[in-house]
């Protein structure tokens, strides 16, 4: 006999709040996600992979001088005559001198100047005295391919910001395009459907690296659109005046007196700050017009209290008067943020170890801009909808800016601190073209990768060991550098000779 | 006491590896089996995170802190992974196992309605974007510095969120009216006001 009593009514599954979005509105957003990333794709992998080189901008300066002097605390005397000495052997006046102090991430002492000629650097010895250029031609090449594509200045920091901004829309769309966030949150399948894997690496590296993602793309984003921002503020609320946005965060202009005068004396202003920031270290030395009675300087002088933005600042005029005092400690919001923002996007705040997991991450940015192209390069193919040409482009792309950036840098170490900027912008276009071209060539997507997989990995292994046989050194960095070199180079050669054809059917860049 | 970054690594980095790893036994449990180690997890992450501020300094502590342990938790995600047999797919069919994420929508455009479409992603964002950053910067109360700096973050966030919504959007005429508007109210109440 049945029995009577009545079966406890199961209560649905209550479904996770964002398997219930609607369909229609995850595929609209995924529409958009894929056209921004589509449109964007080349620029955000070159700022992303640039970015991620850029980090080390530090070491790979110390690694273009593997003999430099290396010191902790230059004396007074020794920083005047290091700049007397750069401003005599630049020969013309100059209108502004930068002094770079060592510091325990670039123990050098340096001195800069800027003049109608352009902007020439030294490194001195203890004494003060220039022992060898300053110019470090491959760090210039790659910051400045970061900050402002080697393009005009206004323009290629608006291009990067607005890159910037893309890349934050992406993460935006990419979130609000994966209701299956949680539910897929550990997946991670490799070596099945082209399509899941890139799929799975791709957002398994969004997901699980999002701070980091939204925290470089708007910082980034922030310090491209500055100039644009601050303009149209100035337009809106200041009657076209930019210069007093820019007064509220800087220090004023010293009052112009263009008479010749000699060399701005420093020691007083060394010995002023034993007083007023005893504890502090003095990282950099900015000089305005320092051979005019005009003359000034503004001295940065790290504090070791934990802040992002710890640097002090203080200006003083050519007879030593201060006029300028601002402590980090003292930073309202606004200015603590602005303070922090380079730190934060370049990696600069917590030492080598921050460095490299900045790299790591930014290596997975770098391959969540490649793989966007490739997941859309295999839809299509699944759809029986194949874009071979645009395939091969996208080989070109991915695998023709590690080869150009490699040329560039052995540019560099072979053509020594001297060698122009422009012949590794030159290099680098050049193969850069190429790679672009090499799409109309009668060869596979894979064998387009692969060709420049290969000549990337023997373009930093000859500039690893270029420069440890040519350009040796004391400077323990320099060879960790050198050995990292080869050890990419190595494995993208291993990586090049390691991997199977790929079926005719697949899309590999 | 600040103490040197390197130092505080471990501990954070075992964290978050911790944290990550609690989160996957949850993920990993069927039903309602996995809510301590759910819990465990988060509580554990936010410790990770948190903590930090007092040995490396009260902002860059937590930054450092988010920067490494996700650096563990992608490599508790990498310990997991699962090798599948290569197979070459037949041109056309997508693999019905395979838990794809869904397909962009289809949707039939015209020129026009696609430059206008990026002209409100690009230009037209921007603008809206920045009247919205220049309005707070003016209408919010506090250090000037402040407000333009805070109103300088929203620029990008703005503009980067109207991007997106933007290009999804089916409704071109609504995004358009939308962004218009914003542009228009942003920038006449900040030049209603002026900055003071």
């Amino acid at each position: 006999m049945a029995s009577t009593t009545p079966k406890p009514v199961k209560k649905p599954a209550r479904k996770p709040l964002l398997s219930r979005v609607p369909a229609d509105f995850v595929r609209a957003v995924l529409k958009g996600h894929s056209a921004l990333g589509l449109a964007f794709a080349a620029a955000i992998y070159l700022v992303c992979l640039t970015g991620t080189v850029a980090v080390f901008a530090q070491e790979f300066e110390r690694w273009e001088h593997p003999a430099a002097p290396q010191q902790a605390t230059p004396s007074p005397n020794a920083v005047q005559q290091a700049l007397a000495s750069a401003i005599a052997r630049n020969g013309a006046p100059a209108e502004h001198g930068y002094i770079q102090m060592p510091t325990p991430a670039l123990p050098f002492l340096s001195a800069h100047v800027e003049g109608e000629d352009g902007y020439r650097g030294w490194i001195a010895n203890a004494q003060g005295n220039l022992v060898e250029s300053g110019q470090s031609p491959w760090t210039l090449f790659i910051t400045r391919l970061h900050i402002n594509l080697h393009l005009p200045q206004t323009w290629g920091v608006f291009l990067v910001g607005l890159t910037g901004v893309a890349l934050l829309s992406s993460l935006i769309s990419g979130i609000l395009a994966h209701p299956r966030i949680f539910r897929d949150a550990f997946h991670l399948r490799i070596g099945g459907s082209r399509r899941l894997q890139e799929a799975d690496l791709h957002n398994r590296l969004g997901v699980w690296a999002l701070p980091f993602h939204v925290l470089v793309s708007l910082s980034g984003a922030l310090l491209g659109l500055t100039t644009l921002i601050v303009g149209v503020l100035g337009m809106a609320l200041f009657q076209g005046d930019v210069g007093k946005v820019y007064e509220l965060f800087l220090p004023a202009e010293p009052i112009d007196d263009p008479r010749p005068a000699p060399t701005i004396d420093l020691v007083p202003m060394f010995a002023q700050l034993q007083t007023i920031a005893p504890d502090g270290r003095i990282t950099l030395v900015q000089l305005e017009h320092p051979g005019e009675m005009g003359g000034a300087a503004l001295f940065q002088v790290e504090q070791d209290n934990g802040r992002l933005g710890n640097t002090d600042s203080f200006a003083f005029r050519r007879d030593g008067t201060l006029y300028y005092d601002a402590r980090s400690a003292d930073n309202n919001l606004g200015e603590a943020i602005l303070a922090s923002l380079g730190k934060l996007h370049f990696g600069w705040f917590g030492g080598g170890i921050i460095k490299i997991a900045y790299a790591l991450l930014g290596l997975g940015l770098t391959y969540l801009a490649s793989s966007g192209v490739t997941i859309w390069l295999a839809r299509r193919r699944d759809k029986r909808n194949a874009a071979p040409g645009w395939e091969k482009l996208w080989a070109g792309t991915v695998w023709g800016q590690p080869a150009a950036l490699a040329a560039a840098a052995l540019a560099g170490v072979v053509g020594g601190a001297e060698t122009p900027v422009s012949v590794l912008i030159g290099l680098w276009g050049a193969i850069t073209v190429v790679s672009l071209c090499s799409a109309a060539l009668p060869a596979s997507a894979a064998q387009i990768g692969r060709g420049f997989q290969w000549l990337s990995a023997v373009l930093l292994i000859a500039t690893a060991l270029f420069h440890a046989f040519a350009l040796p050194g004391s400077d323990p960095i320099a060879w960790i550098v050198d050995l990292s070199l080869f050890a990419i180079g190595v494995t993208i050669g291993w990586w090049a000779y390691s991997r199977k054809p790929a079926p005719a059917n697949q899309a590999v860049p | 006491m600040v103490i040197a970054p390197l130092l505080a690594a471990p501990p954070i980095i075992g964290g978050g590896a911790l944290a990550a790893w609690m989160l996957r036994r949850a993920w990993r449990a069927r039903g309602d089996e996995g809510g301590g180690w759910r819990w465990g997890g988060w509580l554990v992450l936010i410790a990770t995170i948190a903590l930090p501020a007092w040995w490396l300094g009260p902002a860059r502590g937590p930054f450092i802190a988010v920067t490494l342990a996700s650096v563990a938790g992608l490599a508790v995600v990498a310990s997991g992974v699962t090798i599948k047999t290569a197979r070459a797919r037949r041109e056309g069919k997508s693999g019905g196992d395979d838990s794809l994420a869904p397909e962009p929508l289809d949707r039939p455009t015209t020129r026009w309605r696609s430059i206008l479409r990026w002209s409100l992603a690009g230009p037209i964002g921007m603008i809206a974007a920045m009247a919205v950053g220049i309005c707070y910067a003016v209408w919010v109360p506090g250090e000037p510095q402040t407000r333009l700096l805070i109103g300088g973050l929203i620029v990008p966030v703005v503009w980067g969120g109207a991007m997106a919504w933007t290009l999804a959007d089916n409704r071109i005429i609504r995004a358009t009216a939308v962004l218009g508007g914003t542009a228009l109210a942003g920038f006449g109440l900040a030049i209603l006001k002026g900055f003071g």
